[in-house]
């Protein structure tokens, strides 16, 4: 089977909590969702419908707890797993909000980040002049000067710098499947351009792609195989590109109360 | 021994009853009696004396005994340095010293000021030295651009005690290590660091120790003029260690920063103390003390500012004290006080005491990084601006703190 066709994110009657045990809440409630290799999918939805519970969900934050259902990357359960070993079998997010970690300059942390991975993987090490030869060259596309990636990460980055960031570590790391959670927030039209064009050489028919956004005018840039809206804790409606455009005009109340 | 002695320190205990038969030994000296004396007022300090109140010396040095620990390596010692070796047995030193380093060996002990308010201090200068050997050692430094003078205090014994007085004479400059390396079982030091005119010291502090020993190193410091000292210490703690500082600014114009950094692992305790008396007008004081504690460790924190009301106008100073636990069953005490008399002054303190960030931690794991190389990671960045300040020695306290940290 060509790798394309390949099913790489599959999620089945998925249902999470958020919570101290007691007060507990159930965020994702009975979620399905398929994204084959070489595919990107976009999940929009409206505030508080648990996007970014299930980018989290998925990359095994704690306190996010699975209360039924599964979840497999190429095959493999990713629920029981650490995060950082999600991460070495390739899963990235990039986080709606980037923390900021004081005292490690960009550069040393996504060393560490990649050389863990890679460890992980039973990989070499990458060696400090190819990994800063990466770097530079990444550097350049997205428009970051070596200055700022010798800063400690994230750390007085303006709101769209950091998200600059977070796809230069992706870019960095080469992950095999991307969770971006509303990557397009705070950039400016230079930036968004530049990130989806990121984002876009990243395309292959080896990786697959999870777009949450709100806006539309991301995905003109980053076209989806399929746009899904998620409410309520599942996906409740599946189409094409055109979904979105349906929800930028009508609204999620004019699109949902038709599909409810 | 006369119970004249005996009688000096009450209900004594067994280490302070030897270390009694230790003074009856010294040469009698009246300088000397009255070190002793200013020791023996409190004894072993206790809990219930304010400034010793978390790190009790009487309740966790019961008796002089050699433990079963052996003195740690020493990252500090280098070929470039002068190097001045104590044990438990004695001293020793270089004897070629570079033109601008004046070396004064004494037998007899030197009075020592502010005896009474260091009675650990007092006992160091009282039971350094003994009938066949000298005590005291003095250094004058008239110049710049000296090899850096290092203190290392190893060796395996029952005590060790030492006292050493710097003087740095006006436009001379010095770079001072001191490196406390465990094997005693009980270790007393006192240096006395005193700059004059735009005089410079740079002093880094490095200790280790283990779980049968106790030390305390003090040091009191007097700034002349518009002299400039700075001190970065690292301590990972013992069954006991306590790094005491006592600085006075006593002309305008002098600064200080005291950095310091602990890190401190299961079954250890290590205490930061420093005092500042701002006793000159437009002084500046910078101190920034970070720790780490895991489960079972101890750290403290206990700093004062003193600004007397007409000597103390114009004071610029900080104090900031951040600790991490890092673990469930973590202590730390810490007890920042400002105590400020004048009315124009810059003065802040800041206090804090957390774990690590969860938000943190999930974001380098989701990069790939295990939760353990994320704790260090995240540790050693928040302890090296504590030890930014040691100047050439930056880069092996920070190194001797990335280590432990990959080892706990
Ligand atoms: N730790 C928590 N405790 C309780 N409720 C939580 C917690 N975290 C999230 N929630 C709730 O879960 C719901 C889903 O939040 P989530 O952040 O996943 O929404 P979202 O779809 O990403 O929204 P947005 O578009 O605003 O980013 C919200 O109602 C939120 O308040
Ligand atoms: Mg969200």
């Amino acid at each position: 089977m060509p790798a394309y066709m390949r099913t790489m994110l599959k999620i089945e009657n998925l249902t999470a909590t958020v919570g101290e045990e007691d007060e507990a809440k159930t965020i994702i409630n009975g979620l399905d969702l398929e994204v084959p290799a070489g595919e990107v999918h976009a999940i929009m939805g409206p505030n508080g419908a648990g996007k970014s519970t299930l980018s989290y969900v998925l990359t095994g934050r704690d306190g996010y707890e699975v209360t039924g259902g599964s979840a497999t990357l190429n095959g493999e359960d990713i629920l029981g797993m650490d995060p950082e070993e999600r991460a070495a079998k390739g899963l990235f997010l990039s986080f709606q909000y980037p923390v900021e970690i004081p005292g490690v300059p960009v550069m040393t942390f996504v060393r560490a980040a990649m050389n863990s991975q890679r460890k992980a993987r039973g990989e070499d090490e990458i060696s400090a002049p190819d990994f800063i030869k990466k770097s530079r060259e990444l550097g350049q596309k997205l428009k970051l000067d070596a200055d700022m990636l010798k800063r400690p990460l994230n750390v007085g980055f303006s709101g769209g710098e950091k998200k600059r960031l977070e796809i230069y570590q992706m870019m960095m790391l080469e992950p095999k499947f991307l969770i971006l959670d509303e990557t397009d927030s705070g950039l400016d039209i230079d930036a968004l351009k530049t990130v989806s064009d990121g984002v876009n050489a990243m395309r292959s028919p080896d990786r697959g792609m999870l777009v949450i956004t709100h806006y539309q005018r991301l995905l003109d840039h980053i076209q989806p195989d399929k746009v899904h809206v998620l409410a309520k804790g599942r996906i409740i409606a599946t189409g094409g590109p055109e979904l979105a455009h349906r929800l930028e005009k009508e609204g999620y109340d004019g699109v949902l109360g038709e599909v409810a | 021994m006369t119970t004249a002695l005996r009688d000096l320190i009450s209900n004594p205990n067994t280490a302070e009853l030897e270390l009694i038969a230790r003074y009856g030994m010294q040469p009698e000296d009246p300088r000397r009696e009255r070190l002793f004396e200013a020791f023996a007022q409190t004894g072993l300090p206790t809990r219930r004396m304010e400034a010793w109140k978390w790190t009790d010396f009487k309740a966790a040095l019961s008796a002089l005994d050699r433990p079963a620990s052996q003195s740690a390596s020493d990252p500090l010692a280098s070929d470039d340095a002068l190097c001045f070796r104590f044990s438990p047995d004695g001293f020793e030193y270089p004897k070629d010293l570079p033109e601008g380093i004046h070396l004064f060996v004494k037998p007899e002990p030197q009075a020592l000021g502010s005896a009474e308010d260091v009675p650990l201090g007092a006992l160091a200068a009282a039971l350094a030295g003994s009938k066949t050997r000298p005590g005291t050692l003095m250094i004058e430094v008239t110049a710049a651009d000296l090899p850096r003078l290092h203190f290392a205090f190893g060796g395996e014994g029952e005590a060790s005690f030492a006292r050493v007085t710097i003087v740095v004479r006006p436009g001379a400059e010095l770079s001072v290590s001191e490196s406390y390396l465990g094997g005693a079982g009980f270790l007393s030091s006192v240096f006395e660091y005193s700059l004059q005119g735009d005089a410079k010291l740079n002093r880094t502090v490095y200790q280790r120790g283990a779980d049968q020993e106790t030390m305390a190193a003090t040091a009191l410091v007097q700034l002349e003029g518009a002299s400039e000292y700075t001190q970065t210490s690292l301590a990972f703690g013992a069954k006991l260690a306590r790094l005491e500082t006592r600085l006075v600014h006593k002309e305008a114009g002098a600064k200080a920063i005291m950095n310091a950094a602990y890190l401190v692992g299961k079954g250890l305790h290590a205490d930061i103390t420093t005092h500042v008396r701002h006793g000159a007008p437009s002084c500046i004081t910078r101190q920034m003390t970070k720790g780490a504690v895991l489960d079972g460790g101890t750290g403290v924190f206990q700093g004062k500012f003193h600004v007397p009301r007409t000597a103390g106008q114009y004071t610029d100073a900080d104090m900031q004290h951040k600790a991490l636990l890092l673990e469930e069953g973590a202590v730390v005490f810490a007890k920042p006080e400002l105590e400020i008399y004048a009315d124009d002054v810059e003065c802040a303190h800041g206090n804090t005491c957390g774990a690590l960030d969860a938000n943190q931690l999930f974001y380098m794991r989701q990069r790939g990084i295990p939760e353990r190389a994320a704790r260090a990671l995240l540790t050693e960045a928040f302890i090296a601006e504590a030890v930014e300040t040691a100047g050439d020695l930056k880069d092996i306290l920070r190194d001797e703190a990335s280590n432990w940290l990959a080892e706990s």
